[in-house]
């Protein structure tokens, strides 16, 4: 229990794992694209197979694929992790101020979020996308405009129940302002919702921005993990059977999304004591838990 | 000798963690004879709940049975295997819970949640199911036509005598009722324990009551165990634990039963002005009764009362009758739909401006219930101590370092003055490192910061066991002298209302039923209600009378 919170989620192993994964996917993001000069530059001859010289091929274009997976990190995990803080921060501001002030702001901000969680989202997005000139920003944009509406209805929810508890009512008899309560009392009791909304989020808006630029609604030019596999379709890849240019960038994504779920467990198995007991007991009376059973008679093991 | 229907032996129950484990329940040991009555009592985390459900082997992870043996009828409950336990669950021993409420399934008439029961465990056809429903319903005399009504539909103590018929339909041997009553009015609590010793004289079973309420379990138990850090400290016939039992704890227990003779006796000084009036107060609450019609609910229905300088009233209630209402009124929490709130003979009824409420709270104060709830957890100690001292002082003049320094200062001074020592100490604790008494000596301490002329004390000692009320009533009582403030004191506890208020207001269904001078009350009630809740102080009250 003393523990802080990053404490306990390192210590959890689905959470350390998750970490680790998506750790080594900002520094590849962060450092990568330094080594190579012009991963759209044309290299050698179309559709090459991997090999030493060319560790993933290269594409129908004849650039090197290895050195575009790697510089496509960047932008991809770049729009999904902001994305992601936009996202939640969007949704933590217009959910704590319902949640928290109730009545008339309340009626007038949850009638704004359910309008934005009744609109059809991806349509809407690939319209926005295709209307918007392409590039980052404006796929930032679209994402946060469809996916804010989620959050701020599941955080709101959790500031209600916050509202209500007596710490709360005691710091605004003490005189504290509202703002105040709500940034100093509420928002850190919530931080495990608050990073597994961010994370959520996150996920979301990578698996989105790849499809929207899988698409050809993103800027063509630009190398990101969805205009590398826009490319691969487009040079029919799956026709002339050349898989390396397609399936390094699609286990990218499947990689970061795993570890970022990972962390998710983490986090829920930390903020849920139940999980956590079930946990424990499993794995320290491997042969006698049993999830809908009896409780557990360890004579044996703990001597009579 | 007689035949024992419950035997626990050495049983010791573990809670497991990452690497160790914690030993809630040690070498606990007692047995129950047929027909008897064992009274288990303990207070908030002792242990009771962790025994009783280790009976029933429904104890959820953490928690593992590490040693020990519980026989019922010579049988090992902890050899079962799943089939026999679900036939052991039940038929043989059934539970009653606290709260009625949510024992019961909101979307189930109560005749469904009966045959339920029945068929889950015999095979019976639904038309002879019916006739014990019927049956059973008698027993615990509710009209047979609620058995087609919802809970809801149902008054608490009709639900608690529900949750008994059916605790008794598959005529169990030994029935285990935790805190069967806790939740319910003194006049429902004593029908229903009438109710639970004439159907033991009826149907003859054996019955494990637990219960923190030691006066109530000594009235009609025969044999009483007391519980004290996950061990059984004393186990005897309820005679001898009257009289004080075999061990020191049982003897501070006995000590600590609410005792009227020690009312406070001091009278306040007529000449003392009023600082709050309260006049025809009215809160309401929608109810929504179906989805076309909604009903209101009147919470506070027409209150007036007041509080002078210097003063302490004790405002007495039961769940329900709306007295935490009235206190987050009083602080301005919710607002109230009728009446008038004067405070030093100023209307505040309708202030919502932030400069207005922020004097209002430099005056108004308050102590909430649980004092875990009521600090954040997050948060050390001289967090919240800091946060009064700079929102009220102006202390804003001064540099960063000299206004560190105040503040220090004053937390230091306001944990001595609530007997915290040593203060430096206590100052980067955190609430899970405190007890409950520390607690509210905390929260206590920084309603006391802003320097308010009144605090309102919303049942500040209801959570805390009953070796520590006494110091914190005191601590209440001093503090008050000292500093010359007044308090409202807000309690279902009539007995530490009377042993630290001036003046009473006894509250019920949103109504004041009764009010006046302590000695007034306590010797010469002028209701029916009252009445009873100050006998209700007396040990077997609910039989003699």
């Amino acid at each position: 229990m003393n523990r802080t919170w990053y404490n306990r989620i390192w210590i959890n192993n689905k959470a350390r794992l998750g970490i680790i994964i998506v750790s080594i996917f900002i520094i590849i993001a962060a450092i990568g694209p330094i080594f190579f000069e012009d991963p759209n530059a044309y290299i050698d001859t179309p559709l090459l197979e991997p090999s030493f010289v060319h560790l993933f091929g290269t594409t129908g274009q004849g650039q090197d694929v290895f050195a575009q997976t790697i510089a496509g990190a960047r932008s991809t995990l770049f729009i999904g992790f902001g994305t992601g803080i936009l996202v939640v921060l969007l949704g933590l501001i217009v959910g704590s101020l319902s949640g928290y002030f109730g009545r008339r702001v309340d009626n007038v901000l949850s009638l704004i979020i359910n309008i934005f969680l009744l609109m059809p989202g991806l349509p809407l997005m690939v319209i926005i996308a295709a209307w918007l000139p392409p590039g980052p920003f404006s796929i930032m944009g679209v994402l946060v405009f469809t996916g804010w509406a989620w959050n701020a209805r599941v955080l709101r929810s959790q500031v209600l129940s916050l509202r209500e508890r007596d710490f709360v009512n005691a710091s605004v008899v003490s005189g504290e302002s509202n703002i105040k309560v709500i940034i100093y009392q509420i928002w850190p009791q919530m931080l495990s919702l608050i990073m597994a909304s961010f994370i959520g989020a996150t996920v979301y808006a990578i698996g989105a921005q790849v499809g929207l630029e899988f698409l050809g609604l993103g800027d063509v030019d630009k190398v990101t993990w969805g205009n590398n596999l826009y490319w691969a379709t487009n040079d029919l890849a799956l026709l002339t059977g050349s898989w390396w240019t397609f399936v390094p960038t699609g286990l990218c994504i499947a990689l970061v999304s795993f570890g970022l779920t990972l962390i998710n467990y983490g986090i829920d198995e930390i903020s849920n004591p139940r999980l956590l007991s079930e946990r424990i007991v499993k794995s320290r009376l491997p042969n006698l838990f049993n999830r809908n059973g009896s409780t557990p008679v360890a004579r044996k093991l703990f001597g009579k | 000798m007689e035949n024992k229907i419950l035997d626990i032996n050495k049983l010791n129950v573990d809670y497991l963690t990452e690497r160790s484990s914690i030993n809630a329940v040690r070498d606990f040991s007692m047995h129950i004879n047929e027909n008897e009555i064992f009274g288990l009592v303990g207070e908030s985390g002792s242990g009771k709940s962790t025994v009783i459900k280790s009976i029933l082997r429904i104890l959820p992870a953490p928690g593992v049975i590490t040693k020990g043996e519980i026989r019922y009828n010579n049988q090992d409950i902890l050899e079962f295997d799943e089939s026999k336990l679900s036939s052991l669950r039940w038929s043989h021993i059934s539970v009653v819970k606290q709260k009625a409420l949510n024992s019961l399934n909101p979307l189930l008439k109560i005749k469904e949640q009966i045959i339920d029961t029945m068929q889950a465990h015999e095979q019976i056809r639904t038309k002879d199911a019916i006739q014990r429903c019927n049956a059973l319903m008698d027993l615990v005399e509710i009209d047979r036509n609620y058995l087609n009504s919802y809970p809801h539909e149902l008054s608490g103590g009709m639900r608690q005598r529900v949750v008994i018929a059916i605790a008794l339909a598959l005529k169990p041997k030994l029935i285990i009722m935790d805190e069967p009553t806790t939740a319910l009015d003194v006049v429902i609590e004593k029908e229903i324990i009438l109710k639970i010793l004439d159907l033991k004289s009826q149907l003859g079973f054996s019955l494990l009551f637990i219960t923190h309420d030691l006066n109530l379990i000594l009235g009609f138990a025969d044999r009483v165990g007391v519980m004290l850090e996950g061990e059984l400290v004393d186990i005897d016939s309820a005679e001898i634990i009257k009289s004080g039992g075999n061990n020191a704890y049982t003897k501070k227990l006995i000590n600590s039963i609410p005792d009227l003779s020690n009312y406070n006796q001091s009278k306040t000084n007529k000449n003392e002005p009023e600082l709050i009036h309260v006049k025809n107060l009215i809160k309401s609450y929608s109810r929504h009764s179906s989805i076309f019609s909604s009903d209101k609910f009147h919470a506070v229905d027409g209150v007036s009362f007041n509080v002078n300088k210097n003063e302490i009233v004790g405002l007495v209630g039961e769940s329900g009758s709306g007295k935490s209402t009235i206190s987050k009124i009083l602080t301005k929490l919710i607002d109230f739909d009728g009446g008038q709130l004067l405070f030093n003979g100023e209307d505040v009824s309708g202030i919502t401006k932030s400069k207005d409420l922020l004097a209002y709270r430099k005056k108004v104060q308050m102590i909430f219930q649980d004092p875990f709830a009521s600090l954040n957890s997050i948060h050390t100690v001289y967090h919240h101590l800091s946060r009064p001292i700079l929102i009220h002082r102006l202390y804003n003049k001064h540099s960063k370092k000299e206004r560190d320094e105040m503040v220090l200062k004053e937390s230091i001074d306001i944990l001595k003055e609530v007997n915290l020592s040593p203060p430096e100490e206590f100052l980067y604790k955190f609430p899970h490192e405190m007890s409950g008494g520390e607690r509210q000596r905390i929260a206590l301490a920084r309603a006391l910061l802003v320097q308010p002329q009144i605090i309102i004390a919303d049942e500040p000692t209801s959570m805390l066991d009953m070796s520590i009320r006494m110091e914190i009533l005191d601590l209440l009582k001093s503090l008050q002298a000292k500093k010359g403030i007044s308090i409202l004191f807000i309690t279902h506890d009539i007995a530490s209302a009377c042993y630290l208020s001036n003046r009473l207001i006894v509250l019920k269904n949103g109504k004041i039923v009764d009010s006046g001078v302590v000695s007034e009350m306590i010797n010469n009630p002028k209701d029916k209600y009252s009445k009873l809740l100050i006998d209700s102080c007396e040990s077997g009250w609910f039989i003699n009378q």
